[in-house]
């Protein structure tokens, strides 16, 4: 088959700078639209921001947001909320909030981290798993192989898992990292196979594999495109999730050791084991507080962007067993039985088309 | 159609059958994950005795195979190994086992009562304020680290409620034998009605906690599962029929969303499991969860290998058999699903 | 006045939006009178379904306001009654059937509970009318401080007998005074009314197992079963196949003569209007523009809009030229056009049309007073080439 299509036949590109601004901005204003869809979501996002630019000043000059520089002992130990240490002090003197406040670059980055790697690995393989799945090819027999060996993994609850591979690693960040990696690669790639097969039927990709382009072109274009919605958008609730598991650990007494490196989690495990929870309830506040606002943070902005995206997710289902997906995110509405075919193609009645319902389910 | 109550006997065994399978790879994977990495003795007892650590190491001198088939044979003796201190696993899980289930199970019922009626309401009121009220609700729970929730509710919600917060009675150990290990189970069939209401005081607080931690995951999948269901017709149908709206949510759309709803069971199940091991410690609950924390060496306690292996094999067959019942629950809601 | 059942003055519903609040139905007056057919047809858009839910109000109030008019009921202004108490007036005072046959049966319950339930709840009301508490109509929602819906105790229904505990079944039974064996009997009564054979054979099947046809006569069944004063048609043959069609519309011509009931028949096909109704409403963007005997508007239109209609049909198989269409497009409602919607496309638009909007419905000179118009210069309609 000789050449491409000819130019004539299909309108030019944009091209440029400029045109690529003019897209980007649609893109922007697309999200905007979205986050002022519901109030929460908007917070969410307000507060993520909002932590993420604390996370850079704490890393570049904590001495603007943190009132005492950290490890700073003083001789107020044991004292509860005042002006002066708003999360109070723990047996040694150091202000519990300037603690929090040092822990939260690493907590978030290991979240991202671990999340994103997560992603990336778990994503791949569910690219490859749902694209080249082919029965009777050696690549269908992999994609099979992988898919039982995930269907196997996705039994264990996270938590436990991710604790058991943790303990027998050891502590340290890098053991923290590969325990929870392993126990949460497993989601992506189910998510992402189911996507990608929703998406390989689909008419507009059969049409470009009939032009003859190449399946390489076809998976990175097309179905990536396609798949990447539903995979932000669990991304951004996965964060939260990682970050509660990885805090859990640490709470547990694995991961990290508190007085070398902060972290909620193991700071939470150093007062628990310090006894100091019973007699002053207050230090746990702290890095509990945070977590809890830094997840519900990401929960409200997850949660409000799965609400707009919401038909899509629904596919995820469509390809694998009926389990569902993970914890952060249960797949939105089933579409596994029958009837998936049976969508109404009635005429359109003469409700107005569409209208912008503030809120929820699009379409 | 294939859905007679022989049919429904195909169904069920049929997801039994494809159970095995899934089974047989979890006693692979725990084995896979004990008995590969030859570093275990030493991280697990790291001040164990030289003897000890001896010990521990021939059992990995052997070949594969041959490990696998002492394991497995191990296993369906019971013989789950034991602590460092030579506490066997198997009697401990056993007595555990009961009462963390209850635990679960209340949760789950709490779940259910609270949960998806939340959700029946976000949906009615989508993108309004009560919408919102229930989905900060729910996310509020879902942000909680488990610990912080539970902590918070031992130590400031049981004084002002008047719960208590430790331990499944009053005092222990109790006056009549524990026939099933549950707590309020063991209070009924004994007779004792005071120790039975103690029973159920205690168990208040700590399934209320795993059930607020958990509930989004009902919730949210009753909502979205709601607002598919509502635009279509037939609920309009039936608000013409003369329904009033509480019906025509709860009669029937609920009935159509519930399919979808049933799906989320087997994530919820592992939720609920995962959280016991938090819950049970601070509440001094006496369950495996409870058991899991000690094994995995949470609070400075020495680590128990055989013990965590166990537990983690035990709650992953759980969200199996929960998989295993929301399918089956599944099939027998959907009218359109053909039992053989 | 007359018989009406119905009858709608000046009828406002809008949509709040994004953008703002939108008209998708601007002052429609219209009347049925008892044991007619009224045909309500216009173009897809131009807001007919919302005018046939907006009368048992069952569009969703928020994002629908009824933004002004009457509909009067029996004596009462549906607009006025809170939400809330609207089931007492539906089921058996309006009902109504659907579009989709697919999706207006509920499916996880079998034909007999569905249909069970609507004759269930008419019993109850009508015990509670013999029981003395109601006077005439088939509701007073004033005697009874409490929705009449709950009395309906729709929840528990008795399905074929089997599952009803005996308890149970001696409460429906000194509610209603209906006996489980008098509604299965009923039951079968009314699904042979709609013409289906050995009805027990479908008793126990779910919606998914049976045919596009089949369902759409149970949910004709089950709206007859509550013998309702009015039953609002939403395009009830638009998804079938044609044949399908040809039969539910014998049916439901048939059961128009047997049943009496008041029908309000919307659809956008005007063959289908023209086999069943007795008057006929033509809808454009929002508004009502004519309105009168079936017979009179097909002979003689009074409506630019009537009369462009009636000629883009295809009314042959002979191929008598190329198919007329009208010029232009339907207006964006959210920026209508000022004065008369129909302006822009109208061959007999004057200045007038442009600024001032046709109060809806005029009296036409020359001709009987039940055929009216929305046109200022309806006598020259008949000319318009």
């Amino acid at each position: 088959m000789v050449g491409a299509l000819p130019s004539t036949t299909l309108p030019p590109r944009p091209k440029g700078a400029r045109a690529r601004l003019k897209q980007a901005r649609t893109g922007f204003v697309g999200f905007w639209k979205v986050l002022r869809a519901n109030p929460l979501t908007l917070a969410g996002f307000i507060v993520v921001v909002m932590i993420g630019v604390v996370a850079a000043i704490v890393l570049v000059a904590p001495h603007l947001i943190t009132p005492y520089s950290p490890d700073q002992l003083s001789l107020d130990y044991n004292q509860p909320p005042s002006l002066q240490h708003p999360f109070g002090t723990d047996g040694v003197g150091i202000d519990i909030l300037s603690e929090t406040l040092y822990a939260l670059p690493l907590d978030l980055a290991l979240a991202f981290a671990i999340a994103g790697a997560a992603m990336l690995a778990g994503g791949g393989l569910g690219l490859v798993a749902g694209y080249w799945d082919k029965p009777g090819t050696i690549s269908g027999a992999v994609s099979v192989v992988v898919m039982r060996i995930t269907d196997i993994f996705l039994a264990f609850p996270s938590l436990i898992l991710a604790l058991a591979i943790a303990v027998s690693l050891g502590r340290g960040v890098w053991q923290l990292i590969v325990a929870i990696l392993l126990t949460w690669w497993p989601y992506y790639v189910r998510l992402v196979r189911g996507e990608t097969l929703a998406v390989k039927h689909l008419p507009y990709v059969m049409a470009a594999k009939a032009a003859g382009v190449t399946e390489g072109r076809i998976v990175l274009r097309h179905i990536l495109r396609n798949v990447l919605e539903p995979v932000v958008v669990y991304f951004t609730l996965d964060v939260g999730t990682v970050l509660v598991t990885l805090s859990t650990i640490g709470f547990v007494g694995l991961g990290l050791a508190y007085p070398t490196q902060a972290e909620w989690g193991s700071m939470m495990s150093y007062y628990q084991n310090a006894g100091l929870i019973t007699a002053l309830p207050w230090t746990v506040l702290g890095p509990g507080l945070a977590i809890f606002v830094t997840v519900l943070a990401f929960s409200l902005l997850g949660d409000g962007l799965r609400d707009v995206l919401d038909p899509r997710s629904r596919r995820v289902l469509a390809g694998t067993g009926a389990d569902s997906v993970s914890p952060a995110n249960p797949p939105e509405s089933a579409s596994a039985p029958p009837e998936a075919e049976e969508e109404e193609e009635s005429e359109e009645s003469d409700l107005p088309p569409a209208p912008q319902l503030p809120g929820p389910t699009g379409g | 159609m294939g859905r007679s109550p022989s049919d429904l006997a195909i169904f069920i065994g049929k997801r039994l059958l494809q159970l095995i399978p899934v089974l047989l790879g979890i006693i692979v994977l725990t084995f896979v994950f004990t008995h590969i990495s030859v570093a275990n003795c030493a991280v697990w007892y790291p001040h164990a005795s030289a003897t000890t650590l001896a010990n521990c190491q021939a059992k990995f001198n052997k070949p594969i195979a041959d490990q696998f088939w002492i394991y497995f044979v191990n296993l369906l003796h019971g013989n789950w190994g034991a602590s460092q201190q030579g506490i066997p696993v198997f009697p401990q899980i056993a007595a555990g086992l009961p009462a963390t289930l209850e635990l679960v199970f209340t949760a789950l019922f709490f779940m259910i009562v609270v949960g998806i009626p939340l959700g029946v309401i976000a949906a009615q009121f989508a993108g309004r304020w009560g919408d919102h009220l229930v989905r900060i609700f729910y996310l509020t729970g879902w942000a909680t680290p488990t610990y912080l929730g539970a902590v918070i509710a031992a130590i400031f919600l049981a004084p002002y409620f008047g719960l208590p917060s430790h331990g499944e009675y009053t005092s222990t150990p109790p006056p009549f034998p524990q026939v099933t290990h549950m707590s309020v189970v063991d209070a009924l069939i004994a007779g004792n009605i005071p120790w039975t209401i103690d029973a159920l005081r205690h168990l208040l607080l700590p399934a209320a906690v795993l059930a607020f931690i958990e509930m989004g995951t009902a919730t949210r999948m009753t909502r979205s599962s709601m607002l598919e269901v509502l635009p279509l017709d037939y609920v309009k149908s039936a608000r013409m029929k003369g329904l009033s709206e509480f019906w025509v949510m709860y009669k029937h759309a609920l009935r159509n969303s519930l399919i979808t709803t049933t799906t989320v069971l087997g994530i919820a199940a592992g939720g609920l499991l995962s959280g016991t091991v938090v819950i049970e410690e601070v509440f001094g609950w006496q369950g495996i969860g409870a058991y899991a924390y000690t094994s995995i060496g949470g609070g400075g306690a020495s680590p128990n290998f055989d013990g965590a292996v166990a537990v983690v094999a035990i709650f992953a067959i759980g969200v199996v058999i929960a998989n295993l019942i929301a399918d089956v629950l599944y099939g027998i809601l959907d009218p359109r699903v053909d039992w053989r | 006045m007359s018989d009406a059942v119905v009858s709608i003055e000046h009828l406002n519903v809008d949509y709040l939006v994004a953008a703002g609040r939108f008209r998708a139905v601007s002052d429609v007056t219209l009347e049925v009178q008892r044991g007619h057919v009224v045909g309500i047809v216009g173009e897809t858009g131009c807001g007919k379904s919302t005018l046939g839910q907006a009368i048992p109000r069952l569009l969703p109030e928020p994002p629908a306001i009824i933004g002004g008019g009457k509909i009067l009921f029996q004596g009462i202004d549906l607009v006025k009654v809170p939400l809330w108490k609207m089931p007492a007036i539906r089921g058996t005072g309006i009902n109504m059937i659907f579009q989709e046959p697919l999706n207006s049966l509920n499916p996880s319950f079998r034909v007999f509970d569905q249909v069970a339930e609507a004759v269930h709840i008419r019993h109850v009301r009508d015990a509670g009318r013999r029981a003395g508490r109601a006077e005439s109509g088939p509701f007073d929602y004033s005697n009874r401080p409490n929705p009449t819906a709950s009395d309906a105790w729709s929840g528990k229904i008795v399905p074929g007998g089997a599952a009803a505990t005996l308890a149970h079944r001696k409460e429906v039974e000194r509610r209603s005074g209906e006996t489980a064996e008098e509604l299965r009997k009923e039951v079968l009564d009314y699904l042979r009314l709609v013409r289906i054979n050995d009805p027990e054979t479908i008793l126990n099947l779910y919606p998914h197992e049976l045919s596009g046809g089949m369902r759409q006569r149970i949910m004709i069944a089950m709206a007859l079963s509550e013998k309702p004063s009015l039953l609002i048609a939403d395009e009830p043959t638009s998804a079938l196949d044609v044949t399908i069609q040809a039969q539910v519309l014998t049916l439901m011509k048939e059961l128009i003569e047997e049943v009496n009931t008041s029908i309000m028949f919307i659809s956008h096909d005007l063959g289908v209007i023209a086999e069943t109704a007795d008057e006929l409403g033509v809808m454009y963007a929002g508004r009502i523009v004519e309105f009168g005997p079936i017979a009179e508007v097909f002979e003689s239109p009074r409506h630019p809009y009537t009369k462009f209609l009636l000629r883009a049909a295809p009314t042959r198989y002979k191929v008598d030229g190329p198919l007329l269409s009208i010029p232009g497009n339907v207006p964006n409602l959210s920026r209508p056009p000022p004065g008369c919607r129909f302006h822009p496309r109208c061959p007999i638009a004057r200045p007038k049309c442009q600024v001032e909007p046709p109060p809806s419905l005029m009296p036409i000179a020359g001709v009987g007073k039940e055929h009216t118009s929305a046109c200022y210069y309806a006598e020259e309609v008949p000319n318009i080439s």
